[in-house]
């Protein structure tokens, strides 16, 4: 059986913490424009918005006491990148003040338009570690198919200028499988990228979200999904960036060695992590919620004393697990046998273990022996992993 | 009115050549109803009967007529139901009548019901009127139909009177010959009261009305009296007469046609056919031809939203109310959930069925292939009926299964037959008799087996034979045939729903194309799924379901955990809602499509 993990990919990973990891998510909620493929909350801001947006994050800091140091944060958004360098040195000053600086690291969103030296320095200054920046692609053509209005000079400028501010961890967004688009065009975006040498790259295929202008292109026939192309992509791109020494150690995010996303891989392994900010979410104390969406919903909640309250459950162990089993299957390490040993224990489902085995014996997921015995997805499970989840969810639950 | 003026009578005829508009024209032209209450076709009151051109329940009506020579008649007009499904209810009420007007339509000439009619007829010993309809339509062809009168039924050509129902012409001619050749009721001096119980229905304030025909005696309210099947008791509540309207009278008196109220709850406990007598002074026998109506054909009905099961069930029993030929009982499927086993007369009594249940009671549902059925011999000397494929015993303990089969007559234009022929070959039937009927048309007497005309005989018929082509049959013999259970297992699991009772020189090829179907339809799954056709335990087909090559999102960053794992819950609630078959998640979809596309 094909496995996607190799020794190379998993030194990509950054050595386990101490104690149980934590992290923090700010969702920032503008944007410039609203790109084609978009459905994550954004809004376009108006005058003293972006005031009133820190006003309320300050006091949800309040809201969300933290006992223990912060591991990684992860800006996102919508794109941080928008606010100006007052802004931002204000945002390092409520999070600074109610958390410190994380351990291990802090990325921040952003696309190559916003990444002005000025900005880019009050980043840096307020010890943000890691840029990640939407790419996307380099052809123009597709550029303006997805909606997005840059250059591609932009992208080779934004990423000198967070170069010369000093950032040492970058990484860059391709998308690919974008209506029309031949592997040697995929081909050429690969090599530019790699050419920049950034520290990690993230490979997304495009997809059709439901109330996003390319899914209502989508359906009126304007474009077509071609799944079989989406697959090759899907195959082919893991050894094209191995043998430029960026290691697939998830569904779509490439690192060269000790550059993976710290704040991502403890989520994946269902750490504990902490939202702030409209449609955020957050899973601490045993619990998961998310944020209202719109400033004013959110706000409305804080001024109530109320955080997460949206789709907020318990997390039971059994939930833990499974997560941390769908969400794991999706790193090339996989998942440790002991998660395996908690499921089975906990799930009441009589089907668990034949259904579990069946996985197994119809080459979907695989077994490494390292330190311990692990479970990972084969090529063909990695493309089926949403399927896989959701078989998961129901066979456990 | 006295006996000697008195008539009942009926109208017969093949579907379609105007049997209930030449009902209209007669109530016009008697003024029992007058012209501007004429619904078009108004003897078929149902919305379906109007829609199919079919009458499926009967639908007396008196009239009285001024004849030409002077004296008023009493015409009774017993309108029957009209196809071939419902042929011992036709001969029921041909039963309690003295003639009949045989309708020909003049374009189409002497057809399979035609014949089938005029056969019931005569053996109820009931003069035949014929009259040829729509003599005025450009491509009648008046001496082609008369030929046939002569040549097919045995009836002088003489004897027909040629009309137009629609247009008025012959409806005079057509009375005349009813109160002047139609002779008087018959058995009136009988000893002892009798009434033939023709057709009943519910009344959901009056509970059971039958449809009766006094033959002699007299019956009215407070009478106490006795079903001669079975002896069950019997207090008449009311009588009357259909105008066509009930009307009350005080008493019904022999020689009549009318309805009684009773104090019986439910239409399944009148038999049709049965003889009503006083329980006092009873008849010494029934009148003749009374027999127990036992459905034919059986199908699983499963409602398709599985909430609507008490829906379904309510419906069943309304329809039973005023079907007492309809029979169910509980089942529970595997595949389909909680539904019911009915039994029917025939094809078109299950579409009837059906129809009714999805129209006017607003319940979607869908039936399992139909089935016949089986006499089962086992090697322990037991007689089993087997109506549903998975109750037929393991292939170990079967001595020898018989299948009904059904003696058909087949009316199609000469230049078909070689179609035909192979289409009777095909589905294993023999062509016993072959008559010619003029110089471009045949009928074929063939022998077939039950079972194979249940799917798509009558279709392939019309369509090999350009739509001219008509059909009638009547239930012949039980006979062995070389028959066995074929299983569907989807990933080694038999699904219920797909079993069925084939013939063994059949089987690989019905199988291999239920398997092709299935892994068609069933959407691609994670795992290598085989469908499978099997007998006992031998596979005789193989496909397997397409896998599934891709499903996964890109993006599954942290913030959006939340959104993702909702997604896959309802992914997960989706798989809820599909069949599990053997871990296999089937949507309800696709074995409705299969079941459909059979």
């Amino acid at each position: 059986m094909k496995t996607p993990g190799t020794t190379s990919s998993l030194s990509v990973l950054p050595p386990p913490l101490d104690g149980e990891p934590l992290g923090l998510y700010v969702h920032v909620p503008f944007c410039g424009t609203t790109c084609d493929f978009c459905a994550f909350h954004q809004q376009t801001p108006k005058k003293g918005e972006v005031r009133q947006y820190l006003e309320l994050l300050a006091r949800e800091t309040l809201l969300a006491p933290l006992e223990r140091p912060v591991d990684t944060i992860f800006i996102g958004g919508g794109t941080p990148g928008l606010l100006a360098p007052a802004q931002i040195r204000e945002l390092g000053k409520i999070l600074g003040e109610a958390y410190g600086l994380p351990r291990e690291e802090w990325t921040v969103e952003m696309t190559p338009a916003s990444a002005t030296p000025a900005r880019l320095a009050a980043w840096k200054d307020i010890g943000v570690t890691r840029i990640s920046m939407g790419a996307q692609s380099f052809q123009p053509h597709y550029l303006e198919k997805l909606g997005r209005m840059q250059p591609r000079e932009k992208i080779f400028e934004a990423f000198s200028t967070a170069r010369r501010a000093g950032f040492e961890n970058i990484n860059l967004d391709l998308m690919f499988a974008l209506p029309g688009q031949s592997w040697e065009e995929w081909e050429a975006d690969l090599r530019e990228v790699v050419a920049l040498g950034p520290e990690h790259v993230s490979t997304y295929c495009l997809t059709f979200e439901e109330d996003t202008t390319l899914w209502w292109k989508l359906s009126r026939g304007e474009i077509r999904r071609d799944e079989e192309r989406e697959i090759e992509f899907y195959r082919e791109t893991p050894q094209w960036l191995a043998s430029e020494g960026y290691f697939r150690y998830e569904v779509s995010n490439y690192a060269r060695e000790g550059f993976a996303c710290v704040h991502n891989v403890n989520t994946w392994k269902m750490g504990e992590w902490v939202g702030l900010g409209p449609s955020a979410s957050s899973q601490q104390g045993g619990w998961r919620g998310t944020n209202r969406s719109g400033l004013d919903a959110w706000g409305e909640d804080l001024e109530g004393g109320r955080r997460a309250s949206a789709d907020r459950f318990p997390v039971t162990s059994l939930t833990r697990a499974l997560d941390r089993l769908v969400f794991g299957l999706r790193m090339a390490e996989g998942v440790e046998e002991k998660v395996l040993t908690e499921i089975l224990r906990l799930a009441e489902n009589p089907v668990w273990g034949s259904f579990w085995e069946k996985l197994q014996e119809e080459g979907l997921v695989g077994t490494r022996r390292g330190e311990g015995r692990r479970y990972h997805l084969s090529e063909e499970g990695f493309l089926l992993a949403d399927r896989i989840g959701a078989e998961i969810l129901a066979a456990g639950e | 009115m006295d006996l000697q003026h008195t008539r009942n009578f009926s109208i017969i005829a093949h579907v379609d050549h105007g049997k209930t508009t030449l009902s209209d024209r007669l109530l016009e032209s008697t003024q029992t109803v007058a012209t501007r209450e004429m619904k078009a076709q108004l003897l078929d009151s149902m919305d379906l009967e109007r829609e199919r051109g079919i009458t499926i329940k009967s639908h007396p009506v008196s009239m009285a007529y001024q004849s030409e020579a002077g004296p008023m008649y009493k015409l009774n007009l017993i309108d029957t139901p009209g196809h071939v499904d419902f042929s011992y209810e036709v001969s029921r009420s041909l039963a309690a009548c003295e003639g009949a007007l045989l309708l020909i339509d003049a374009a189409q000439g002497v057809e399979a019901q035609t014949v089938a009619n005029a056969h019931l007829a005569t053996s109820q010993n009931l003069t035949i009127i014929p009259v040829i309809n729509k003599i005025d339509l450009p491509s009648a062809d008046l001496d082609k139909c008369l030929r046939q009168l002569e040549d097919i039924l045995a009836i002088p050509g003489e004897d027909a009177i040629l009309a137009s129902a629609k247009n008025g012409i012959g409806i005079t001619e057509i009375l005349e010959a009813v109160s002047a050749r139609i002779p008087p009721p018959r058995w009136a001096d009988y000893d002892g009261t009798r009434c033939l119980i023709f057709d009943s229905i519910y009344d959901s304030y009056q509970g059971v009305i039958c449809y009766v025909r006094v033959f002699s005696g007299t019956i009215k309210p407070g009478d106490t009296t006795v079903l001669m099947s079975d002896g069950l008791k019997v207090e008449i509540k009311e009588v009357g007469v259909f105008t066509p309207a009930r009307l009350k009278t005080k008493e019904l008196t022999a020689g009549n046609v009318g309805y009684i109220v009773t104090n019986i709850k439910s239409v399944a406990d009148i038999k049709l056919g049965d003889t009503l007598t006083h329980l006092q002074s009873p008849a010494k026998e029934m009148l003749p031809g009374y027999k127990e109506v036992r459905p034919m054909v059986f199908s699983g009905m499963y409602p398709l939203d599985t909430g609507d099961y008490e829906k379904l069930k309510a419906a069943l029993g309304r329809l039973r109310l005023n079907d007492a030929a309809l029979v169910y009982q509980q089942e529970s499927s595997m595949a389909l959930g909680f539904g019911f086993r009915c039994g029917f007369l025939g094809l078109l009594h299950m579409e009837v069925i059906q129809e009714r249940i999805r129209r006017e009671h607003g319940v979607d549902i869908i039936l399992t292939y139909p089935s016949v059925i089986y006499r089962v011999e086992t090697t322990r000397g037991e007689t089993l009926m087997v109506d549903n494929p998975v109750n037929m015993p393991s292939a170990n303990d079967i001595e020898d299964i018989l299948e009904p089969t059904i003696i058909a007559s087949i009316h199609i234009p000469t230049d078909g037959v070689g179609d035909v022929l192979a289409l009777v070959m095909e589905k294993r039937g023999i062509c016993e008799h072959t008559e010619t009927l003029d110089d471009s048309r045949l009928m074929l007497t063939c022998r077939l087996p039950l079972n194979e005309i249940l799917v798509d005989f009558f279709d392939r018929l019309k369509s090999i034979t350009h739509g001219y082509g008509s059909m009638d049959y009547e239930v012949g013999e039980y006979q062995s045939a070389d028959l066995v259970k074929m299983d569907i297992l989807v990933n080694a699991d038999p699904v219920d729903a797909f079993a069925s009772i084939v013939h063994r020189q059949k089987a690989e090829n019905k199988g291999r194309q239920l398997c092709e179907r299935l892994a068609e339809i069933i959407p691609p799954q994670m795992f290598k799924i085989p469908i499978q056709a099997a007998i006992g335990g031998k596979i005789i087909a193989r496909e397997t379901v397409r896998a599934l090559r891709k499903d996964v999102t890109a993006k599954c960053y942290g913030g959006d955990i939340t959104r993702k794992r909702k997604l896959l819950e309802k992914q997960k609630e989706g798989k809820k809602r599909m069949k599990q078959v053997g871990n296999v998640s089937i949507p309800q979809e696709a074995f409705i499509q299969v079941l459909k596309t059979n």
